[in-house]
């Protein structure tokens, strides 16, 4: 991990964080729906597995440590020990499954492998340990518990849509954002073109 | 950065901050297993511990009540779920309980300095330089994401008030990607700042 890595974990985990300050997507009546698990979503597909994992761990680190980054001002080591103490937790894992199926193979990301990674981990990774950590906190039974939890599958679906969409964006205008090999060799060939291009131009057919 | 930590001098202040640390965490683990077949006892003791824990001078039951209200929405969640599948006897026993048990636990951060803490973490954490993770790049990592929230939140607005020039509808897919695109330029500069000061 070099500099710039260092910096765009830190970055990562700064999105989460901010996009769950108030004044933000809180739609829905009153009742806060953040856009928080769309930048975990993101963190893992465009930081890849080890990188992803790593910011949510420093973001939650922070948090911990008594910082009010989650959504609605939250913070200190009581998120961890309240109901939804396991789907924080789960941000770790789930970044960490976004990164490996969006990036499997060191291929570019196409846009129904995104779709599934971040399906796959930004809800089914983070719900998984979500729901028994709530089940056990609230002794409500597993089962009633992930029924409960339904209620804000909806939501994460569109975010999970909206990140796909997001992806896709991103490795067609801005294939840096990835930091990969597929994205420099593909940022050479469009520089290539793009010195031709101009190289081909007429002198002088400027103004 | 406004933290969750409320100056005062109560006996909580007081207590340094690793015995704090195991006293809550003791109290936490002790409310958690109460067994669940005493019924209403399973709901009383954690909300006498948790009214003893705030009673205490210093912080008040003032400061109690807003942690009750700033977790409303947890609770409320939870207490429908609860109504729905277990009926409004054992609602109220876990809610109660649960609302008692982050109470509690809130207590840390809300009487020990963030600092103090992240130095708490760092010394429990010491274990890991044996897994070759180096303490020092953790606190520079945490330094720096820290600093990256100020930044952040200036690049959220800019893109929030360019599109409400343009009078564009507030939308989240429309925000996200000129937003992660300042937010990835700002993550290269802060790369290669980092990289001149001899940041490997």
């Amino acid at each position: 991990m070099d500099a710039t890595d260092l910096a765009r974990v830190a970055v990562f985990a700064g999105i989460v964080a901010v996009l769950g300050l108030p004044g933000g997507f809180s739609v829905f009546g009153a009742v806060p729906i953040t856009a928080q698990t769309l930048g975990v979503m993101l963190a893992g597909a465009i930081l890849g597995p080890w990188l992803g994992a790593l910011s949510m761990t420093a973001l939650l680190t922070l948090v911990a440590a008594g910082l009010p980054l989650l959504a609605g001002g939250r913070g200190g080591a009581t998120v961890f020990i309240g109901p939804t103490g396991g789907f924080a937790l789960g941000w770790i894992l789930g970044a960490f499954v976004i990164g490996l199926i969006v990036h499997a193979g060191a291929r570019k990301p196409v846009w129904w492998r995104t779709l599934l990674g971040i399906v796959v981990g930004g809800i089914g990774a983070v719900y998984a340990i979500g729901i028994p950590v709530q089940s056990a906190v609230t002794h409500l039974p597993l089962g009633s518990t992930a029924l409960q939890s339904l209620v804000f599958v909806p939501g994460d679906l569109i975010k999970a849509v909206i990140a796909t969409l997001v992806v896709r964006t991103l490795v067609r205008a801005y294939p840096r954002a990835f930091r990969r090999e597929w994205a420099r060799t593909s940022r050479r060939r469009s520089e290539g073109a793009r010195s031709q291009a101009v190289g081909s131009r007429p002198v002088g057919s400027g103004r | 950065m406004v933290t969750l930590y409320r100056p005062g001098s109560s006996l909580w202040h007081l207590l340094a901050t690793g015995r704090k640390a195991l006293v809550l965490a003791a109290l936490v683990l002790a409310i958690s297993l109460l067994p669940q077949a005493w019924g209403r006892p399973t709901a009383t003791i954690p909300a006498a511990l948790c009214l003893a824990c705030y009673a205490v001078p210093g912080i008040g039951l003032r400061v109690l009540l807003g942690q009750l209200v700033a977790m409303r929405w947890i609770l409320i969640v939870t207490a429908v779920g609860q109504l729905i599948f277990l009926g409004p006897g054992p609602a109220l026993v876990n809610t109660t309980r649960i609302a008692a048990l982050i109470s509690i636990a809130a207590l840390l951060a809300l009487t020990t300095r963030t600092t103090d803490l992240l130095d708490a973490m760092e010394r429990g954490l010491s274990p890991l330089s044996r897994l070759r993770i180096d303490p020092q790049r953790v606190a520079l990592l945490l330094a720096v994401t820290l600093n990256t929230v100020p930044a952040l939140t200036r690049a959220a607005g800019q893109v929030r008030e360019a599109q409400r020039a343009r009078s564009a509808r507030p939308s989240l897919r429309r925000f996200a990607v000129p937003f992660l695109i300042l937010a990835l330029k700002h993550a290269d500069e802060l790369g290669e700042a980092l990289t001149a000061r001899g940041v490997r």
